[in-house]
């Protein structure tokens, strides 16, 4: 009797969504995988098995080593200040600031720009905006754009990326500060707690599953940027700010090296998989239970 | 309550004032300026009187689709379909590659969807990869024998149709030239580097500090400035493809190889008056049209595309622009100093995998009709705007930078070398040479990254 | 007493400081969205000389950027197919992975923790590593690619780690089991419990994710991309290829698309800002 009903909650609640996530996802990345297994170039009609070939070639692909350290550096310094920046920010438009829903909707913005536009937008910043400000002010920094150098290149990128993702972790840990109970923050105030000490003891561990999971998101999203990369710098100047999952892509389509590139993928996801994996272990033992 | 209302209050007024505007399509404010760039979008009129083309009946109905890699004749295409369609009952449905997609990735993601197109237009690299496994060959049609030249073979076969010439070399604006020296320009007075560099000079003299624009783009860099290399070798595809395999064997010695070192003198003297200098990577590809047309510059690398551009920022057809070549030397009887580069460009290959019979001869008939047919003939030079390769249409391109180049190639003043490159090329060597712009690497750096990348290829 | 009228106006004073703060960095948040919204109103030279300069000193302002944008992107049909396709999409991966994940969060066992644990790691999975054999597994063998529902069903499969990673979350941290035993007790089956309790409790939450997940089926360009190429069905981000040539864009042209394009998007936002706001949980946790 009460195994059935187990059966038909399963089929009720668990099966068409796994069905959905496991025919579109699974599924194509184990063929996937496969694939890195063949000297299939993409196009060829029949596949010859060749073993773990494609990750020797990986090895050899120093290009591709370069990449993933810097987009090591990269997600770093990116997924500290999209966090400390979306979590101050959700946290004073929640605090019932006037015209705060307004300030919502102008936040939210980044959200609705992608593409070619965002590159273009932000390269009028760059190259045109700065730029003017360093001739009217005769500021080194502004000289000449940033697109131009590589560090400032890659501190481009950052921020733009800061911008974008920052727009989208606010909305997460809006919805989580609305989930916080007013009494809480309210019985924290009364206890005499100051606005620092309240952050850190009461709100910080309430807050722990949103800061989960939008660490997740954020670490996984920089881990994974592309279209910044390619619309704002190309990887440009010279390569210097070529990323790994760009690198992947240029390997696969731009080289016309389809299992290298999928072999290289593969490898990025698994050293993505581990750090997020070390990352959610970690938070989600800080999280409070309600 | 108040931060509600107005965060609300905004996105309504905006998308209400928007849809309002695009809806009625009202014009606000100023009147438009009748000399405004962006309203010249003439149509040219094809008479379609006169058609003696012979349509095949029996491939009535047929529908096949073309993949459409040059966005901006997605429209003329459109158009050509539709009147190919009147005259033939075969429907040519134009697929776009749309932003962010290579042309290669897309057709082969729809090899592998099992929906591959009929035609597509690809580069020449694109359908060198796909010949063996996908490609029908074309050796035996009519129109190949119009394109002599301009075919690319195959292992001796022809697998692709040559769509269009493009050239490139040093757009000069004549106006500017004589505004600034006061009196009229000669190009064809322009025979050496030296002859070049004294022109420059002059020019500097008369006020304009920098007179060169040269794009900072990967593919500007590295294919267009850094072919020459193999294409000036003779100027002929065979003598390129020659010192390719040599350099990939090792056996060419790049550091003594004079056609590199040409060429880097070259480059340097563009770069000495790129009116980008303090900052070259940091230079705007759209800016550069503009600096062109205003007069603040009179030289821009580019190739007959930029047309689109200069049309954009202001330039009309009956302003004077012309090519001048990449002077590789002061030997008035190089040729590299005489020719510019006009090769095919854009290719269009025919499935033999997917499509049938029936779609395969309606594709063939499509394309022959493009070459033979009066109103094809018309509307590949009026509506799409491209250069013919087939010596058979009587047409002649109108804008200056398109037409110059269609008088070089029929004058002798044009040689068509189209080497063939691994497909990375120009990303990989075009990083090494925005390197060696910016002046962050020396010649002997950019040499070794030129000689690494070859010795990679094997 | 006399602390808390200390700490009453430091508070005030604080919030004067951080309204201060945030209207600044607001600017900076904004800016780029001003900037396409100025320039869609200009012609291409004006957007290259003077991206910044503010609409009166510009010739030739006109919204003929829109009206092109409109007719060559055939907004209204490519409108239909985006609300299509956007809605059926978010309300299936909605109401699937909010379903998914109470399942999981419920009922501790190993399949759950696998499919779970999966989830989580499918979020990294690069789209380009799946794409050629998602289209030819779809389009070789099924044969199914060039239709709508394939593209919502995909768009659902996409979006489902990410959404029950998001419920499982909320559901985990906001509704106590409490609740539903009391429901058990009343003679709710697991069906009612979840719809008639469980459902209701999760608006703030279903708010952001019919939010985010919208967003991105709404602005998606490379999955409907690969799906769909029969020009009756394309969405809005692919009717725009025609103003993106290989060495040209047209920018005011895009702008104006883009604008068009995210303007449904920015009212959906506004009118569910109230939901969250009006969000219910605060009394349900208690």
């Amino acid at each position: 009797m009460k195994s059935t009903k187990r059966v038909k909650d399963f089929c009720m609640f668990g099966l068409p969504g796994m069905i959905c996530f496991f025919s579109v996802v699974i599924i194509p990345f184990v063929y996937g995988v496969y694939l890195t297994l063949t000297d299939w170039d993409g196009v060829a009609e029949t596949k010859k098995f060749i073993g773990l070939r494609n990750f020797g070639g990986v090895m050899q692909d120093r290009e591709f080593w370069t990449s993933l350290i810097l987009t090591f550096e990269y997600v770093i310094v990116v997924v500290l200040l999209v966090n400390v920046l979306a979590f101050a920010i959700a946290y004073l438009l929640t605090r019932g600031i006037k015209g705060q829903n307004f300030f919502r909707a102008g936040f939210f913005t980044p959200n609705l720009i992608g593409g070619i536009v965002l590159g273009y937008i932000w390269q009028f910043v760059f190259s045109r905006a700065f730029v003017n400000i360093g001739e009217s002010t005769g500021w080194g920094l502004f000289e000449i754009s940033w697109l131009s150098t590589p560090g400032k290149a890659f501190a481009a990128l950052v921020l733009v990326t800061v911008w974008q993702l920052s727009g989208y972790m606010i909305l997460i840990y809006i919805a989580g500060f609305m989930g916080l109970s007013e009494d809480v923050m309210e019985a924290a105030s009364i206890d005499g707690a100051s606005g620092w000490k309240q952050m850190v003891h009461i709100i910080m561990p309430l807050m722990m599953s949103s800061i989960t999971i939008c660490l997740f998101l954020t670490l996984s999203r920089a881990f994974m940027v592309y279209d910044v990369n390619l619309s704002l710098t190309a990887g440009g100047p010279y390569g210097t700010t070529q990323m790994a999952a760009m690198h992947v892509y240029e390997k696969a389509f731009t080289s016309r090296k389809y299992g290298l590139g999928q072999a290289e993928a593969f490898i990025l996801f698994i050293v993505v998989a581990c750090i997020s994996g070390l990352q959610v272990y970690f938070t989600k033992k800080q999280e409070v239970e309600a | 309550m108040k931060g509600k209302v107005s965060g609300k209050g905004i996105a309504l007024a905006l998308t209400t004032t928007l849809l309002a505007a695009s809806l009625s399509g009202c014009t606000f404010g100023f009147a438009s300026d009748p000399d405004d760039p962006n309203e010249v979008v003439e149509e040219i009129p094809i008479d379609t009187s006169v058609d003696t083309f012979q349509y095949d009946s029996s491939l009535r109905g047929t529908s096949i689709t073309l993949l459409n890699s040059k966005a901006e004749i997605q429209v003329a295409l459109e158009k050509m379909s539709a009147a190919y369609e009147e005259k033939s009952g075969v429907h040519v449905e134009i697929m776009p590659v749309t932003e962010g997609d290579s042309p290669y990735t897309k057709v082969v993601s729809l090899y592998n969807s099992g929906n591959p197109p009929t035609l597509a237009i690809l580069d020449t690299t694109d359908v060198i990869a796909l010949a063996a496994e996908k490609a029908q060959d074309l050796t035996d049609e009519p129109w190949v024998a119009e394109a002599d030249g301009y075919v690319t073979e195959i292992d001796g076969r022809v697998y692709c149709f040559p769509l269009c010439i493009e050239g490139r070399g040093i757009i000069y604006n004549k106006a500017v030239i004589e505004g600034a020296l006061g009196r009229t320009f000669d190009p064809a007075a322009i025979k050496t580097q030296t002859d070049f560099v004294n022109l420059l000079e002059e020019l500097k003299a008369a006020g304009i500090r920098r007179p060169v624009s040269m794009a900072k783009e990967d593919w500007s860099l590295g294919a267009h400035h850094l072919q020459y290399i193999y294409e000036l070798y003779d100027g002929t595809t065979a003598g390129a493809q020659e010192k390719v395999e040599e350099i990939k064997a090792g056996t060419l010695d790049l550091d003594s190889y004079d056609r590199l070192h040409d060429f880097l003198n070259m480059f340097d003297i563009l770069k000495a008056y790129n009116v980008a200098q303090g900052d070259p990577l940091g230079a705007d590809y759209d800016e550069m049209a503009i600096d062109l047309a205003d007069g603040k510059t009179a030289f821009w690398f580019n190739g007959n595309w930029a047309w689109t551009n200069l049309a954009e920022a202001g330039a009309t057809a009956t302003d004077e622009y012309g090519f001048l070549p990449y002077f590789m030397n002061d030997d008035e009887s190089d040729f590299a100093n005489q020719k510019i580069q006009a090769s095919p460009s854009k290719q269009v290959m025919l499935d033999r995998i997917v499509a049938d019979e029936k779609q395969q001869a309606a594709a063939k008939e499509f394309l022959n009709w493009i070459v033979f047919s009066e109103i094809g003939q018309q509307m590949l030079v009026k509506t799409c705007n491209v250069i013919p390769p087939f010596q058979n249409n009587p047409y002649e391109p109108t804008d200056p930078l398109s037409a110059d180049i269609y008088d070089k190639v029929h004058n002798d003043q044009a040689f068509n070398a189209s080497v063939i490159v691994p497909n990375d090329h120009w990303a990989v060597l075009g990083a090494a040479m925005q390197k060696y712009l910016a002046d962050r690497s020396d010649k002997e750096e950019l040499i070794d990254s030129i000689g690494d990348y070859w010795a990679q290829q094997k | 007493m006399k602390q808390t009228t200390i700490g009453g106006n430091k508070r005030k004073l604080m919030n004067g400081l951080a309204v201060a703060l945030l209207v600044v960095i607001f600017i900076a948040y904004m800016f780029p969205f001003l900037m396409v919204v100025i320039n869609s109103l200009k012609q291409k030279r004006d957007i290259i000389k003077s991206p910044f300069s503010w609409l009166f000193t510009i010739k030739g302002l006109s919204f003929d950027n829109f009206v092109k944008a409109f007719t060559q992107m055939d907004f209204l049909n490519a409108f239909k197919n985006s609300l299509f396709v956007t809605v059926s999409a978010t309300v299936l991966v909605t109401l699937l992975a909010a379903m998914l994940a109470y399942y999981i969060v419920r009922n501790k066992n190993k399949l759950s923790d696998l499919t779970f644990a999966l989830m989580v790691a499918s979020m990294i999975i690069p789209f380009q590593a799946i794409m050629i054999p998602l289209v030819s597994i779809y389009g070789s063998s099924l044969h199914v690619l060039n239709h709508r529902l394939t593209l919502i069903f995909m768009h659902t499969g996409f979006s489902m780690a990410m959404s029950v990673f998001m419920f499982h979350g909320f559901i985990k941290g906001n509704i106590p089991i409490a609740l539903e035993e009391a429901s058990c007790i009343d003679g709710c089956t697991h069906t009612q419990t979840f719809f008639l309790i469980v459902f209701p409790l999760l608006k703030p939450i279903i708010s952001t994710m019919v939010i985010l997940n919208s967003m991105a089926f709404w602005n998606d360009f490379l999955l409907p991309s690969l799906v769909l190429s029969d020009k009756a069905l394309l969405t809005l981000p692919l009717s725009t290829y025609s103003f993106y040539g290989t060495y040209s864009a047209d920018y005011g042209t895009i702008m104006a698309g883009l604008l068009l394009c995210v303007i449904p998007i920015l009212i959906l936002y506004v009118i569910l800002q109230k939901q969250i706001i009006g969000g219910v949980v605060a009394g349900a946790v208690k």
